[in-house]
């Protein structure tokens, strides 16, 4: 029987160049609920789907605040994710009191690289299991980055990850163009909820499971959760 | 590829029978399939150059800068893992730094070549860590003048007028015989800038059908000071045009020359003479683990 | 019984024989840093106007009162738009002056925006001299510096004053060393409070401080004739003077002195 002898760490290449342990953990995030992120020149913002184990349980945070101007949000596996958002509080902190300076979006960016990297080259660890859309506001405007296990991290207008992430990332596409320009903050939101219906399938958005930040050139890093996001539904 | 299943390819560190440490050729075949970068030695400098696909509409343009500065002088460029690469680089600023620290002058080059190339061998030597994904061109000019050097992930590395490693490297190589070859007096860092462009271009011909974005550096005594830097601006644009019509005069010859391949869509000749033909359809497929 | 530890006494040397340093590992003499300094460079003066700031030091490095070395440059620009004027040790000066470079190197990482927005402010480049100097007196291992970062951000003035101690202050005029004694007053005579600052052009603020040296000169047992000034103004950007000398100086009243040297009379 045919068995992949190549995937068992992730210090093994396969014949073809590849990590499979690597590429595995970026299906992690697939098992997670779906995340949107997107900005403008004046904004950036992210949207996400909460899901709850059962009736009774609360609902799985998805977005965490780093900084006044630095957040993220997530899909995979959440306690990857506090490890990382627990680093970049660092970082934020640590540019902050040594040198009187916001962390920018681009190096917070190359921090979260560097630090997965790491996982992919040693034995007896394993990648991140989770994936990031990262949102700031910094001297050079807003930024959205998206972070994955394998260490890349890319600059995007537009993303979406997580179970049937396809379908935002399309519907964000198609009205690039338009959100690009977007100057109002309620509208560039609007945009991200509508985009992050497209993929949904057997969910509804509720006060209970939509999750809204926002940040900006007038507004800091701020969440939005429960009643404060009726008027998005 | 005979010796795939045998086992002695599912460790680094392990030599086969026949004396083969087998996970760093295929930590080549991941930087065989990256996009294509290259580098090129001038009078008084040297130019690197990367093709960056566009896989997303999504992607800021002009973002997401490839080529990486390693100390001021030095610049570098890589293809295949690319968290890889910048854990290379890194090591490469940590190296510069020290030497700087302990002797309070700028690495010489092939002293950093050395350094660095002790890093990624020392990569291939343990079964703890694998080998890097990456080969690496990166080069400056010290006091004797400029340097180009490609490091590939088995800690071997050359010095080179002009170097080519990614994906295209096959056309890229033979373009820049030809090019260095025609300007065997040496040329003029702006003039490099221009026949890196092409170059890239011409690399990228091969895989036509993906969108991509040129980014070029250069480090060159009379135009950069020494320091290494992003070209920008009007250069930058004259680059990209000179690039394009020179692309546009070669698409001509070329159906001129070989008509019935046309139709097959295989690109020009070159491409078609790869070597490892055995693994490189599969690897064409599924070795899109970088997200470019 | 008293219960207060203080007043129980300590185990006498007869009854038990002297510390014995060995049960705590310690040395026998507690470990020694740096005291003094040795190569000293003498006031770095600045102050700020209508459209930036001015800074200078002079050149000259002392050994004891021997006026050991003549061109040493005690300012220290970092990015376009930062003048750190260093007095005090010379040889942590240049220690100060590798981390500065270093950090400017790690600027230009990987940073799209190094040349813009983001680009070493005064601020950055002050925040962390401030901590570099009170982490090495909290180690009671201090840099023997007085420090001033003058440059200008966000179309501003920014001018302000770490030491040897950790302690930092701002003020429109600021000078270290003789020069705070000395220099402090003739230019507070221009610019007294804040608001005196956008009654000052560019022209006053230079006459003063060239005046200020001129007084340190005669005055500063321990400065040269030679200086360096330094201007980063708001629309000029930085603008660097080198091998200064003070001019205009009188000096007939010297040869009336009387108590001083080898005269006889």
């Amino acid at each position: 029987m045919f068995r992949n002898n190549y995937d068992g760490d992730t210090v093994t290449f396969s014949p073809t160049g590849r990590l499979f342990q690597v590429e595995y953990a970026l299906e992690a995030i697939k098992q997670g609920s779906v995340t949107v992120g997107l900005r403008s020149s004046k904004y950036a913002v992210l949207v996400a789907l909460k899901r709850n184990a059962d009736e009774l349980s609360s609902f799985q945070k998805k977005i965490i605040k780093c900084d006044e101007h630095l957040g993220l949000a997530l899909a995979g596996l959440a306690p990857d994710a506090r490890v990382l958002s627990n680093y970049l509080r660092q970082q934020c902190n640590y540019s902050d009191m040594v040198f009187n300076r916001k962390l920018s979006v681009e190096k917070a960016g190359h921090l979260l690289c560097d630090k997965a990297q790491k996982n992919t080259q040693s034995y007896g660890g394993r990648p991140y299991g989770v994936g990031l859309l990262i949102v700031g506001y910094d001297k050079s405007g807003p930024h959205l980055l998206e972070f994955q296990p394998s260490g890349n991290t890319l600059e995007l207008y537009g993303s979406a990850i997580g179970a049937r992430s396809q379908g935002a990332k399309t519907y964000l596409e198609r009205v690039l163009d338009k959100f690009v320009e977007i100057e109002d903050a309620e509208e560039l939101i609007k945009t991200g909820v509508e985009a992050l219906k497209q993929s949904l399938k057997d969910e509804t958005l509720s006060t209970d499971n939509l999750s809204i930040a926002i940040v900006g050139e007038d507004i800091p890093f701020t969440m939005y959760e429960g009643d404060n996001v009726a008027k998005y539904l | 590829m005979t010796s795939i299943g045998t086992g002695y390819d599912l460790s680094n560190s392990v030599f086969s029978p026949d004396g083969r440490n087998f996970q760093v050729e295929y930590a080549v075949k991941a930087v065989e399939n990256g996009a294509t970068s290259i580098g090129i030695k001038c009078d008084d400098g040297v130019v690197f150059a990367v093709e960056k696909i566009v896989t997303s509409k999504l992607l800021v343009p002009k973002r997401n800068v490839k080529i990486q500065g390693i100390d001021r002088h030095i610049g570098c460029v890589y293809s295949g893992l690319i968290p890889d690469g910048r854990h290379f680089v890194n090591r490469g600023r940590e190296e510069a730094s020290n030497f700087k620290k302990l002797y309070s002058n700028a690495i010489p080059i092939p002293a950093f070549a050395d350094r660095i190339g002790q890093y990624v061998q020392a990569h291939t030597l343990y079964n703890s860590v694998r080998p890097f994904g990456v080969t690496a061109i990166f080069g400056g000019i010290d006091e004797n003048g400029p340097h180009l050097y490609m490091l590939e992930p088995s800690g071997t590395y050359w010095g080179y007028k002009g170097a080519a490693t990614g994906k295209g490297r096959q056309t890229a190589k033979a373009e820049l015989e030809k090019v260095i070859d025609q300007n065997s007096e040496g040329f003029s860092a702006r003039d490099a800038v221009k026949q890196a462009a092409k170059i890239i271009y011409m690399a990228h011909e091969d895989n036509k059908e993906k969108d991509f974005e040129l980014e070029i550096s250069w480090c060159s005594k009379s135009e950069t000071n020494g320091l290494h830097k992003f070209v920008e601006g009007e250069l930058f644009d004259e680059a990209v045009e000179y690039a394009k019509k020179e692309i546009a005069g070669d698409e001509d010859s070329d159906s001129d020359n070989a008509m019935s391949s046309d139709d097959e869509d295989a690109g020009p000749d070159v491409a078609t003479t790869t070597e490892t033909p055995a693994t490189e359809g599969n690897a064409d497929r599924d070795g899109d683990i970088e997200i470019e | 019984m008293n219960h207060d530890p203080f007043s129980w006494g300590r185990p006498s040397d007869e009854t038990y024989g002297a510390y014995n340093n060995e049960i705590a590992h310690a040395p026998s003499f507690p470990k020694m840093n740096t005291q003094q300094p040795i190569v000293t460079g003498t006031s770095v003066i600045s102050m700020k106007y209508n459209n930036g700031v001015i800074i200078a030091a002079d050149n000259l490095g002392s050994y004891g009162s021997l006026l050991r070395f003549t061109d040493i440059e005690r300012l220290i620009p970092v990015g376009k738009n930062t003048i750190v004027g260093i007095s005090g040790d010379i040889s942590d000066m240049q220690h100060i002056e590798h981390l500065l470079e270093e950090i400017e190197t790690e600027n230009q990482y990987d940073n799209s925006f190094a040349d813009n927005e983001e680009s070493l402010q005064p601020s950055y480049v002050f925040e962390y001299l401030a901590n570099v100097m009170y982490s090495r007196r909290s180690k009671m291992n201090p840099l023997w510096n007085a420090l001033i970062v003058a440059g200008v951000e966000d179309n501003k003035p920014f001018l302000r004053y770490v030491n040897l101690l950790g302690v930092t202050y701002s003020s429109p005029t600021l000078a270290t060393g003789f020069g705070a004694h000395l220099a402090v007053p003739l230019l507070r005579r221009v610019i007294d409070r804040e608001e005196d600052i956008a009654k000052t052009d560019l022209q006053t603020a230079k006459t003063t401080i060239l005046e200020a040296m001129k007084v340190l000169y005669y005055r500063d047992a321990r400065s040269s004739r030679k200086f360096s000034l330094a201007i980063i103004d708001n629309d000029q950007g930085l603008i660097f003077e080198k091998d200064l000398q003070v001019e205009k100086m009188a000096w007939n009243f010297a040869k009336d002195i009387r108590g001083y040297g080898t005269q006889k009379v």
